[in-house]
């Protein structure tokens, strides 16, 4: 069993119509040629790594990305293109979940432990999270292109939490509520701490 | 914390069809690449070790390879253990063919009916390091008491994205695979279907102790020193051991003329002495994101054997590094490295009994 503090977090389902002007603004420039799936998953890092009050993470954090669907607009380009030709390089890359991954830790200027899950059942992928962290925790996000996009991010911290009450989840999206402050993961279940409520 | 065994072991490549007859054909220096034709001014033809079975359908054939290297590995039906995809194109081959639509729910779902699996599914895709990342995720949940039953599944079968991707990015051989040769010139990609059943109940001879995956993003497309050394740092670490206990190293070198030199290097700054090496992509070609399980299921066979591939090509003496002429003596503690497309660099320690 493992209790992670949620110290950050990102909701975006969908983003703000803004979105790609509050990245450039935090990149410093317009991203270029990684995809708008990268992008959209770059913004919602970012802007969790932020609420966080971090810059980079540590060294024994890991970095989990989950998606439903993934680089599919990219891939669907690209194999519109195969038929005839070989593809643009760039494009190809853009096909790759893992290059998201690597422009995280690049902007984080970080090295460490990253993978990425194509429709990984919630409740297993923090099983997961809650098996592979060390004292570092978690930056876990979910990203999708579909129904207007969503880039949503927590980052989590392992915790004792103490004089917090954990009441069962009912539905997965209940963990980016802005009122659950902590997860308590087992085998069988995941709660949802609450802070502010208990002793 | 629990041991982690590595119970069983399923493999079809190029080479064969299961553990046996690949490593005769490796023994016998079999392993000759076919070839592959891609579209386009750029494109025309380039070796490819493709799986000797049947092609009539994308899908059924996926389905009997994955039957066959289940049960080769001793999967039950019904298993309740944790199931890990690793793969860098899913079954986009089916999707191209017209066979299906792109959609990794399906795809999974796919799978868990072919294996009749009843315990949770995790997909993974980090590239070529897919299984190797599969395998930490396995090691993670058993050693913790999560589970006590997972298969790493790598899956990597015809599909021209991934070979049309990686002949436009300029990086595939013209010719052959010559891992850290003089004259090396690319990467021949390769089919691999691969299966690794890890226990926590269960032992046998082969113990996993751990390993390390270090994403840097300084290279999206090759390979990090500081992150080669970083991996190999962490996986000694992680696994209690020091660098002088470690064997023999199975390396990545794919024959690329920059991430074999910088993986050379990695291996120059985090060991005194360097291990012995041994590399199987010559033999099998690179199998992307089922590299990690294929490479293992082999090699594993060939120190049980005392067998080792040959290298037809002159290794490049300025890389500092070699292969072994034979399988050392009292093998115990074996790495198994693989490095990929987002900057990611993975290896895994293995402990023979």
């Amino acid at each position: 069993m493992m209790i992670f503090s949620i110290s950050g977090r990102c909701i975006a389902a969908p983003p703000p119509p803004d979105w790609r002007e509050q990245l450039a603004l935090t990149l410093g420039a317009k991203p270029r040629r990684i995809g708008s799936w990268a992008e959209l998953g770059l913004y919602g890092a970012l802007s969790c790594m932020a609420a966080a009050g971090e810059t980079t993470l540590p060294q024994d954090a890991i970095l989990m990305l989950a998606s439903r669907r993934g680089t599919y607009t990219a891939t669907d380009l690209v194999l519109g293109q195969i038929r005839d030709d070989l593809p643009m390089p760039l494009a190809f890359l853009q096909t790759q979940p893992s290059q998201l991954l690597a422009l995280i830790a690049a902007r984080l200027n970080w090295q460490g432990h990253a993978c990425f899950f194509a429709d990984t059942e919630l409740h297993a992928l923090l099983r997961l999270a809650a098996a592979q962290a060390g004292a570092g925790g978690v930056l876990l996000g979910w990203v999708d292109e579909m129904d207007g996009g969503s880039s949503n991010w927590l980052r989590l911290r392992p915790d004792a939490a103490a004089g917090i009450d954990f009441m069962p989840a009912t539905a997965n999206n209940e963990i980016f509520l802005p009122a659950v402050s902590h997860l308590r993961i087992s085998s069988a279940h995941l709660l949802l701490g609450h802070a502010g409520i208990g002793a | 914390m629990k041991p982690v065994y590595l119970c069983g072991r399923g493999l079809a490549c190029s080479l064969g069809l299961d553990v046996t007859t690949s490593l005769a054909a490796l023994r016998k220096g079999n392993s000759e690449a076919g070839s592959c034709c891609l579209p386009g001014n750029m494109g025309g033809r380039f070796p490819y070790h493709a799986i000797a079975y049947p092609r009539s359908d994308w899908n059924e054939r996926a389905r009997e390879l994955v039957q066959r290297v289940a049960i080769e590995a001793g999967v039950k039906p019904g298993c309740s253990g944790a199931l890990f995809l690793a793969s860098s194109s899913f079954d986009i081959g089916a999707d191209e063919a017209g066979a299906t639509q792109r959609n990794y729910s399906a795809f999974s779902d796919k799978i868990v009916a072919w294996l009749a699996w009843t315990g949770p599914v995790y997909m993974i895709n980090t590239a070529c390091t897919s299984s190797h990342n599969a395998l930490l995720a396995a090691h993670a949940l058993l050693r913790t008491g999560e589970m006590e039953e997972a298969l790493v599944l790598g899956i990597e079968l015809d599909n021209l994205l991934t070979l049309g991707g990686f002949a436009a990015m300029q990086l595939l051989s013209p010719d052959s695979s010559k891992p850290f040769g003089a004259q090396r010139n690319g990467l021949v990609l390769g089919e691999a279907v691969a299966a690794l059943r890890l226990s926590s109940r269960e032992t046998s001879n082969w113990k996993m102790l751990g390993g390390a995956n270090v994403v840097d993003g300084s290279q999206p497309t090759g390979a990090s020193l500081a992150a080669v050394t970083s991996m190999y740092q962490r996986a000694l670490a992680c696994s209690g051991l020091a660098a002088e206990q470690i064997n023999l190293i199975k390396v990545q070198a794919a024959g690329s003329p920059g991430n074999d030199a910088i993986e050379a290097q990695g291996m120059l700054a985090a060991f005194n002495s360097v291990p012995a090496l041994v590399s199987l992509k010559a033999a099998m070609g690179h199998t992307m994101g089922a590299s990690g399980a294929a490479e293992i299921a082999l090699l594993l066979a060939c120190v049980e054997q005392g067998v080792l591939p040959a290298y037809g090509d002159e290794v490049d003496a300025t890389l500092g590094v070699t292969f072994a002429k034979n399988i050392p003596e009292s093998v115990r503690h074996i790495m198994a490295t693989i490095l990929g497309f987002g900057g990611s660099h993975a290896t895994v320690v293995l402990e023979k009994a």
